[in-house]
């Protein structure tokens, strides 16, 4: 009995929490980028779920990286090599999760205007008929053409002294 | 268009997911995450709060460069050139969606002219703007026009009243400019809504804030729309 109980408390009990470290780590990244996936319909409730996961998930992914890597660090010795083999796939899911739990993978896609430029109408070369999303505040007029919007999305501005964001 | 300004202190929003096809920004200052198409603070530290609307135009660039000969362009980002699609708009509107109101008879992607007025919210389709045009209309007890412009893309909003009184608007067909009558004052009124000839002028109609969409957006997120019919 007493055998068993030290093997237990040994490796499987540090191998379950282990396993439980690294799926608990991954579901912080996976729910919310399951959830929020473009063409698919996203409820109020699961979207509720999806931020609030997203907002939890850079400090607990990191609590779970730590927690697995330590966990491997004082096993590695008493395992065996498919153990091994688990515990670097394990650790490779878990950093791989808390990198993507700080990433904004949405501007991979459509990457911001991290300081918009301006030009003169008159040196504009626009097409007469392109569409444009026009703003006057004050004595200043500004264009933003949407085939400029329709990619970027959001661009911080200020116009007559009125910090604006132009969304699309 | 918002301002980005909440409480006395100025946000910076990125582009951060999406929700039934409408994205989803954040703010760098709070975490808080925004609603594009209402501007409303959906999760997050400023949860409740609403952006302030800015007053903008949907137009045509030859029209706004004539109306704004001294305003500013937009400069492209010259890493992103190639992925500006110059015919955005015809794919876009081939593309699914992934939520559906049937009931007005319009289809998801017929683009509509939304307004609120009073917490009253109509849709206007395009396919009946377009040939109707100026279109009257009376929202929460308000005489309303809606125009589309001498470009024929290019929509304005106002309210239908001079001096107070309420009017009714004509199109001038005989005339090479584009230009509306009114049946108050018989003045005319260019597409800004000033009136440039006839005992009103100098008097501009108040503005109403409009937004282009597609209707099942615009459904989905103002679900008591009620859509105008002829």
């Amino acid at each position: 009995m007493t055998s068993q109980a030290d093997k237990k408390w040994g490796s499987t009990v540090p191998m379950s929490i282990f396993t439980v470290c690294v799926l608990f780590g991954a579901c912080l990244f996976l729910i919310p980028a399951f959830i929020i996936r473009p063409f698919r319909y996203q409820s109020s409730r699961a979207l509720a779920i999806a931020l609030a996961v997203k907002q939890i998930a850079p400090r607990w992914t990191m609590v779970a990286v730590a927690l697995t890597v330590i966990l491997a660090v004082v096993l590695w010795k008493r395992v065996s090599r498919w153990q091994r083999v688990f515990f670097v796939a394990g650790l490779l899911l878990i950093a791989f999760s808390a990198a993507m739990a700080r990433i904004n993978y949405f501007e991979w896609m459509f990457h911001p205007v991290a300081i918009p430029g301006f030009e003169p109408a008159v040196s504009a070369t626009l097409d007469a008929s392109e569409m444009v999303m026009a703003v006057r505040l004050g004595t200043d007029s500004r264009a933003y053409p949407i085939r400029e919007l329709a990619y970027h999305h959001v661009v911080n501005d200020t116009v007559g002294g009125v910090p604006i964001a132009v969304t699309y | 268009m918002w301002k980005r300004t909440v409480a006395g202190r100025i946000l910076h929003f990125y582009l951060a997911g999406i929700n039934n096809q409408n994205f989803l920004m954040r703010d760098n200052e709070t975490g808080t995450w925004w609603q594009q198409v209402t501007g409303k603070a959906i999760f997050g530290p400023l949860r409740g709060s609403t952006l302030e609307w800015i007053a903008n135009d949907e137009l045509t660039f030859a029209l706004w460069k004539t109306e704004s000969p001294a305003g500013q362009v937009l400069v492209p980002v010259s890493s992103d050139l190639k992925n500006y699609e110059s015919s955005w708009e015809p794919k876009v509107s081939k593309l699914p969606v992934v939520i559906s109101f049937k009931e007005s008879g319009l289809a998801d992607r017929d683009v509509v002219v939304g307004l609120e007025i009073r917490n009253t919210l109509r849709a206007y389709p395009m396919k009946a703007l377009s040939p109707e045009s100026p279109i009257e209309d009376r929202v929460a007890g308000i005489p309303i026009l809606l125009a589309v412009g001498p470009d024929g893309k290019s929509v304005r909003g106002f309210v239908r009243q001079v001096n107070g009184s309420e009017t009714d608007f004509f199109r001038k067909s005989e005339s090479r400019e584009w230009t509306l009558m009114d049946s108050y004052t018989g003045s005319d009124w260019n597409f800004q809504g000033c009136s440039i000839r006839g005992a009103a002028v100098g008097i501009c109609l108040e503005r109403i804030a409009i937004l282009k969409d597609y209707w099942f957006d615009w459904r989905n997120y103002h679900p008591t729309t009620s859509v105008y019919r002829h």
